[in-house]
């Protein structure tokens, strides 16, 4: 029993970390339809900030966070100014965008790996090699202060996209675009506006990655198949999809590594992938594809 | 008469594609349902998005109340006061029936005015109020069509433009639709109305229009068109299900 418990409370505090993950590549697809391969390796950047931060300057990653949100959403104006706008009203944008955002991915791991070398580094401030224990359970203080910003990161989003103003003029732009627009709305003005805070909330999520797993700049494309499979089983586009799915997927995947070895935990995340296409290709709240 | 929106010759396509709309013409009046009825392909669609800037006007004008609208955004042709339903899913399916009247005052500055307004809207429309925080996706086809139509009303809009409000829809609630329609009218509302189904829509305009790959054919009262006998043989093919 108290394993697994254990075990539950391991894969809920990662879960919250790759629901953050999963969350600015939802949004970015839902509302602009761009399929951003590049996403993790912008977390990287995230990790980056505040692993110098702290190796540098002693900033705690807490701290560095939001100056890797603002760094992060900065760069994402940049990106989305330089590479995406322009032919964001192409019929074949998505498929357009996966080729760019790969390329990009290349881009950015290559000038990590020039500026920063490939070695692996994790920040170490000293809760990261920390835990509570309550009775037999041991609770690593690093996974668990992680898990909970990122849950209240979450949280704020879904609060924004859900009472204000421009959350709710992006919510309507991700489900009717053509409405949207006809309604007032700045569909340009909201594509940068939530391209910006996918990128901001991949720094904010790479800030708290930097410290509870190790990294390199060539790790990404492991994250990009982890990160694919959430936003699938979530269904397309879908938020709260990804943020369920990045805990349920987190808490199997837990029990698979304790079960049957750490090696086979990651492969849950593909036969989730795989299973899903087969018997529920909308994922959890994505629409039904249409026939017509 | 005076014509609140007049479209002067405009040639019209889809990004860099052939013109689908050729020296297009129409002259709307204020207060009257006009219908715009014509096969399919014929541009219908095409006019109503190139009126309202969704799509560039390469030649020719469009003027409301006397002023040339021709290179202004969406948003700014619904500030001045053309708001357009396209055609099916006009609404936002995962937001709340609420919600989607709330962006139908997007423009609007004023929140509490917002509020307001939307009150209502949802008294002369119940079945909005009844449903105010279910998802409008799960709504009925003409529920949502309602939903669509009275959406429009929050800005007070001197014309609306319906895109096919018909479609998809049993006869018995497209007769209601048209209701909604006639009652929109009634308030002082111009409407422009495009209708593959020629003889209802005609039956519940003033006005009738006759567009052809891309020109206006000929127009009339809306009675005077319905027993013309050109489309009686060109358009409605004698029996078309009504």
């Amino acid at each position: 029993m108290a394993d697994i418990l254990q075990i539950l409370i391991l894969g809920l505090a990662l879960g919250g970390v790759y629901a953050l993950m999963g969350s600015g590549l939802s949004l970015v697809f839902g509302v602009m339809r761009i399929v951003n391969l590049a996403h993790p390796s912008l977390i990287m950047v995230g990790a980056y900030v505040a692993y110098w931060a702290f190796k540098l300057y002693g900033v705690d990653p807490m701290i560095s966070l939001p100056i890797a949100t603002v760094i992060l959403g900065a760069i994402g104006v940049l990106l989305y100014k330089l590479i995406f706008e322009r032919e964001a009203r192409s019929a074949k944008y998505s498929e357009m965008t996966v080729l760019l955002t790969f390329a990009l991915a290349m881009v950015v791991e290559g000038a990590l790996g020039t500026a920063f070398t490939n070695t692996q580094r994790v920040t170490s401030p000293g809760y990261a090699t920390d835990a509570f224990f309550i009775a037999d359970i041991f609770i690593p203080k690093g996974q668990l202060y992680a898990g909970i910003v990122s849950l209240t990161l979450i949280t704020f989003l879904a609060l924004f996209m859900k009472y204000s103003r421009f959350g709710n003029a992006i919510r309507a732009t991700t489900q009717n675009r053509e409405a949207a627009e006809l309604l007032g709305v700045n569909v340009n003005l909201v594509g940068l506006v939530s391209f910006a805070i996918g990128i901001a909330l991949a720094g904010a999520a790479g800030a708290l990655v930097s410290f509870i797993l190790s990294f390199f700049p060539a790790k990404h494309w492991e994250w990009i198949a982890i990160l694919m499979s959430l936003v699938v089983l979530g269904g397309m586009g879908s938020i709260l999809g990804t943020v369920l799915a990045a805990y349920i997927l987190s808490v199997v995947a837990a029990f698979v590594g304790f079960y049957f070895g750490a090696t086979w935990s990651t492969l849950t995340f593909f036969v989730a992938l795989f299973v899903v296409l087969l018997v529920r290709p909308q994922g959890l709240f994505g629409e039904k594809p249409e026939l017509a | 008469m005076t014509e609140l929106l007049e479209v002067d010759g405009i040639t019209a396509g889809y990004g860099d594609g052939p013109a689908i709309l050729v020296g297009t013409t129409l002259s709307v009046q204020p207060g009257k349902v006009h219908c715009i009825i014509g096969p399919n392909g014929a541009g219908k669609s095409t006019l109503l998005k190139a009126i309202v800037g969704m799509l560039k006007v390469r030649q020719g004008d469009v003027r409301f109340n006397g002023e040339s609208i021709v290179g202004l955004r969406p948003d700014q042709v619904l500030r001045k006061g053309i708001c357009l339903v396209p055609q099916e899913r006009a609404l936002f399916p995962k937001m709340t029936v609420r919600e989607n009247l709330r962006m139908g005052g997007y423009s609007l500055a004023d929140k509490s005015d917002l509020e307001r307004r939307i009150d209502r809207i949802e008294e002369q429309f119940p079945i909005l109020k009844e449903r105010r925080d279910q998802h409008a996706g799960t709504m009925s086809g003409g529920q949502q069509q309602t939903l669509a139509m009275a959406r429009t009303m929050i800005l007070k809009p001197q014309i609306v433009m319906l895109d096919e409000p018909s479609l998809g829809l049993a006869p018995k609630i497209v007769a209601e639709v048209f209701e909604i329609m006639r009652a929109m009218a009634a308030d002082g509302i111009t409407i422009l109305l495009v209708e593959q189904n020629a003889l209802m829509g005609l039956k519940h305009a003033d006005w009738g229009v006759v567009l052809d790959l891309g020109r206006t054919l000929f127009e009339g009262p809306a009675k005077e068109v319905l027993a013309d006998p050109r489309i009686q043989e060109l358009y409605l093919g004698g029996k078309r299900a009504a």
